[in-house]
């Protein structure tokens, strides 16, 4: 009986922490919240108003429809879940060749990907990437958006790093019972690896999503354009914005990451999977 | 045998009428904003109504800077749009890109284009060395808004705004006002920093007709120095600085938001900013309560009255090697300088008309009555003389002197430097990267 | 299938990526960094170690390596230290703790510009909340964006409260690897939450905290300056403007292609320099099971 009041207890007290916690953390994306919901004359009044008169669901509307968000957003989802996709495979394929053979020149190839975690790459490389696609003659299609960034070294280095912490003892159990390589890998190795893989696959999809720059460059056409050049579109040049529409729109373009997080972080709970041999 | 030979012509003949393909020009802006968008659009949509046998892809490419960076991508890559927008400052590095056909070409080929409609101001920024290199599209001029209401609660009247520096440094310290406990509740005067900063410094040397390059500004031959640490220079950082130490200005850090947001709350009596803005300034006056009113750039006294300078961007004309594709832009340029579009194009976002006949047009239709801060933006540049220095200048290396100006401001602002100091050091930083520009030519 | 060609065979995609992709670029930078170029690339000087030489004499690029360390230093240690608490509040199971983490990683999402343009709202000076929260509460009114140090530190919170999220997912992956059975095992011998958490937790999250002290060393150091763009613009005089935000300037505001590879390229001796030590000694620091 007293145990199970200090556990609840202690479910208040975490409750309270996270509340308090997700407040201060949101403060700008409420701020965000409140501001698309606000008549364009309620954006700059003094002092500061927290909440809107009334709920002005019309800057919903208009970003939605003067940019044509929809097409926009499918363009970003259909990029992002390939590099999402993509990225997570080959990671998880070549964090394995390092994390789980021994291989001639293993550690120079590692080092050789290593590097290019810090290459500022879109960056630097926005010349010389676009000639490449203008000889592919990808300008302006879905492979321009995607086949760059297929593969990175921020994928394999952490599927390197989270297998090697997965005991050896498997392994051996494993070719002991006669599996191959690739079934260790995906009959053991991913399963155990639900949460980290789930991570990496959250991270690679924002990284996608909020591609900017490169996308700008490549595309030619509304058509082809991503969700990130839509927002930048209801930004003014020069004179003042309206900072309602902006905000309803970055919203709106958040949805489809929050809703993909939901899903994915019920991966995070803890102590449902076992590291197998160990316990 | 021949019976097939002809009536294969005759196919042939007859599908190149049919599928006569209308020709095709990409059209890359950079004016973003739902209404912008929009109107541009349009004006496409209007325009290929009555040119059937044209089509414009109108596509929006990023800010100025984006705009570019897109711009060096595919004339590298070899497939560059056939008219692009570029930011004023990106004039020079345009003429030198080779890959751009002078609009002057274009106009002494074609006698039905009068290039006497065009606004002098804005005609004389993009023209160098006596050549006129790209059309003008949207034009602005920084301004001073105030608020009539603070300046009659201060006792000081609203239909006699300051026009000296003097004057307006006075005023702004009548303006402010401290609570009980000594904190700066209401400011007289705020800017934003940053590129608007460096733009608000070019145009007073402007206002006391001040050089800022040597060669008559680059448009006598290319410029070789930054000539602006001078008297005049200083006059403007001295300007800014006093107020900003003794509290009656605020900088509201970089870019023109966040000044704006404090002009409107009505933080700030004063605010300087574009031209470009006029539209939305007075919808948040009405919205909230006060009355508008818009002033010339305040001059030093002593100092004759030189004028402002053009602000905004262009459309430039790309060498495509297809005659029917630059014929094909051309009649599209020339529709967006008409009358009637930029009536369009003006009333719809804040810039002024560049054709001197949608002014007129303009004001007879009583537009400038109903809409005094219209006029006020436009009188300040018809009233500006036309000068090498009202011009503007013109090198490839200045996004670097606007960062290097800037960066002097915060120098000076920050006390890390005098004025002085920062001016001179901000002469010197922008001579290097002139230098370094030029060594390339 | 050969065990010995087997690993080769499974870093051949990320490899043809890497190569065409990134290598291929990175050499057209290196070679750029040795030239002088005009924006559009008609004109092309090479001038030797003319760029670096310049770049090193100017006390701009200098200053920029100051700020870009401790930007970094204070960043990411701080920003790991409150995501392990969050990461630890997180793990509980309580309910709604779903809908907690989707919140406090909804930052993440953000786009670093976006976040730039949230922050310098609440920041602006006089009419911001911050600003307002400050003159009711303490009776001052700091100027978060305009002034030496708080610049500095406005883009460090942004920066910190932006990558909450990215630490936090691996922290939690982390953190559920960890088996049970050893908290069971160290509350039977005794020990309290804290040393469980310094003797079990920490150690055991060493593999994960290593990978997000790189990540997080990379991105603060070359992916934060579209929030510095929009807070400060790199001022108030060059204070904020670190060295990813100076190759961005050069690279695409002064489209200055020799000086932006030659940054790039000092960039990328200085990780490789990182690289090496990791090899040498960081990769014995990390504690593996």
């Amino acid at each position: 009986m007293k145990k199970s009041q200090k556990k609840i207890l202690k479910t208040i007290l975490i409750e309270i922490a996270l509340i308090a916690v997700s407040i201060i953390i949101l403060l700008p994306i409420f701020l965000a919240l409140t501001m698309s919901l606000k008549r364009p004359s309620e954006v700059f009044v003094y002092p500061p108003k927290i909440f809107p008169d009334s709920f002005y669901v019309q800057n919903y509307i208009s970003a939605f429809n003067s940019i044509n968000l929809g097409r926009l957003m499918l363009n970003s989802l259909i990029m992002s879940i390939a590099i999402m996709v993509g990225k997570t495979i080959f990671g998880i394929f070549s964090g394995y060749a390092f994390s789980n053979f021994k291989f001639k020149g293993s550690s120079l190839l590692f080092a050789a990907l290593f590097v290019t975690l810090f290459m500022p790459a879109e960056m630097i490389m926005i010349v010389p990437l676009f000639q490449i696609m203008q000889s592919f003659h990808w300008v302006n299609t879905y492979w321009a958006l995607t086949v760059p960034f297929l593969a990175s070294a921020t994928t394999t280095f952490l599927m390197r790093q989270h297998f090697m912490t997965i005991p050896k003892e498997l392994e051996d159990a494993a070719k002991i019972d006669g599996a191959g390589p690739m079934r260790f890998l995906f009959e053991i190795l991913v399963p155990l690896s639900k949460s980290t893989i789930g991570g990496i696959a959250m991270i690679n999809f924002v990284y996608a999503w909020n591609l900017y720059l490169w996308p700008l460059v490549v595309t030619n056409s509304n058509n082809m354009a991503t969700a990130q050049i839509g927002l930048k579109m209801l930004t003014n040049v020069e004179s003042t914005s309206n900072w309602g529409v902006i905000m309803a729109g970055t919203l709106m373009v958040l949805g489809p990451t929050l809703i993909l997080f939901f899903a994915v972080q019920k991966l995070f709970v803890r102590g449902i999977i076992t590291t197998g041999l160990k316990e | 045998m021949w019976r097939k030979i002809i009536l294969f012509s005759v196919m042939v003949i007859l599908t190149s009428v049919i599928f006569a393909a209308p020709v095709t020009i990409q059209f890359w802006h950079a004016m973003g904003g739902t209404d912008r968008i929009q109107l541009l659009q349009n004006l496409a949509k209007e325009f290929m109504q009555q040119n059937p046998d044209i089509k414009v892809d109108v596509q929006y490419t990023g800010s100025y800077t984006d705009t570019m960076t897109k711009m060096i991508a595919a004339v590298r890559a070899g497939n560059p749009p056939d008219l692009v927008m570029i930011y004023d400052i990106g004039t020079q590095m345009m003429i030198d890109s080779g890959v751009i056909i002078p609009i002057q070409n274009m106009i002494d080929k074609d006698p039905t284009f009068d290039i006497n409609t065009l606004v002098s101001a804005s005609r004389g920024y993009y023209t160098v060395g006596g050549k006129l290199y790209s059309l003008p599209f949207n034009s602005s001029n920084p301004v001073i808004f105030y608020n009539k209401t603070l300046f009659e609660k201060a006792g000081l009247n609203p239909n006699n705004p300051p026009t000296t520096f003097e004057e307006f440094m006075a005023d702004a310290q009548k303006l402010t006002v401290k609570d009980s406990s000594g904190n700066t509740i209401q400011y007289g005067f705020t800017f934003g920093s940053g590129e608007p900063l460096a733009w608000f410094f070019e145009q007073f040397m402007a206002v006391q007709n001040a050089l800022l390059l040597n060669n008559n500004n680059g448009r006598d031959g290319r410029a070789t120095k930054a000539v602006f640490a001078n008297e005049a220079g200083l006059r403007i950082f001295n300007f800014f600085n006093d107020m900003i130490q003794n509290g009656s200005a605020i900088n509201a850090g970089p870019g023109w938001d966040n000044a704006r947001q404090i002009f409107i709350s009505q933080r700030a009596a004063m605010l300087i900013t574009s031209t470009s803005d006029v539209n939305m300034m007075v919808k948040a006056a009405k919205s909230g309560n006060f009355s508008l009113g818009v002033m010339f750039l305040p001059h030093p006294s002593g100092v004759p009255y030189g004028g402002v300078i053009v602000g905004g961007a262009s459309l430039w004309m790309v060498n495509t090697h297809n005659t029917q594709r630059e014929e094909a832009t051309w009649k599209f340029l020339k529709f967006l300088e008409s009358v009637d579009a930029q009536i369009q194009w003006s009333t719809g976002t804040g810039y002024f008309p560049v054709n001197k006949n949608s002014i007129i047009k303009l004001m007879y239709e009583g537009y400038y009555a109903q809409n005094p801060p219209y006029l006020v933006t436009v009188l300040q540049l018809l009233m500006s003389n036309v000068t090498p220095a009202t011009s503007g200048g013109v090198t490839g290396a200045f996004p670097q002197i606007r960062i290097a100006v800037n960066d002097a401001f915060g120098k000076m602002f920050t006390k890390a430097m005098t004025p002085q100091q920062a001016l001179q050091w901000a002469q010197d930083q922008a001579n290097q990267a002139i230098a370094n520009y030029n060594s390339l030519y | 299938m050969s065990r010995k060609i087997f690993p080769y065979l499974l870093l051949i995609p990320t490899f043809l990526i890497v190569v065409i992709f990134i290598y291929y670029p990175a050499f057209q930078t290196f070679k750029l960094s040795f030239y002088k170029m005009s924006p559009f690339g008609n004109r092309l000087f090479f001038v030797g170690l003319g760029n670096f030489w310049s770049l090193f004499t100017s006390g701009q690029y200098v200053q920029s390596a100051y700020t870009t360390l401790i930007f970094v230093t204070v960043t990411v240690v701080a920003g790991l230290t409150i995501s392990l608490f969050l990461a630890l509040l997180l793990n509980q199971r309580v309910p709604g703790i779903g809908i907690f983490r989707t919140l406090i990683f909804a930052p993440y999402a953000v786009s670093p510009a976006v976040a730039g343009t949230l922050w310098a709202f609440l920041l602006s000076p006089v009419a911001g909340y911050v600003s307002y929260l400050f003159l009711v509460l303490f009776k001052s009114q700091p100027q978060w964006l305009t002034s030496y140090p708080l610049a500095l530190i406005a883009v460090m919170i942004a920066t910190i409260w932006k990558n909450l999220g990215f630490n936090i997912i691996f922290f939690l992956a982390g953190l559920q690897s960890i088996p049970q059975s050893y908290y069971e095992a160290a509350t039977i011998d005794g020990a309290n939450a804290s040393s469980r958490l310094f003797k079990i937790t920490i150690p055991l999250l060493s593999p994960i905290t290593f990978y997000l002290i790189v990540m997080n060393v990379t991105f603060t150091a070359f992916s934060a300056f579209a929030t510095i763009d929009v807070m400060t613009q790199g001022g108030p005089a060059n204070t904020t403007s670190t060295l990813i935000y100076k190759l961005y300037q050069d690279g695409f505001v002064n489209f200055n292609t020799g000086f932006a590879s030659a940054e790039s390229v000092i960039l990328i001796l200085i990780m490789t320099v990182f690289t090496y030590l990791y090899f040498k000694f960081g990769q014995k620091a990390v504690f593996y099971q």
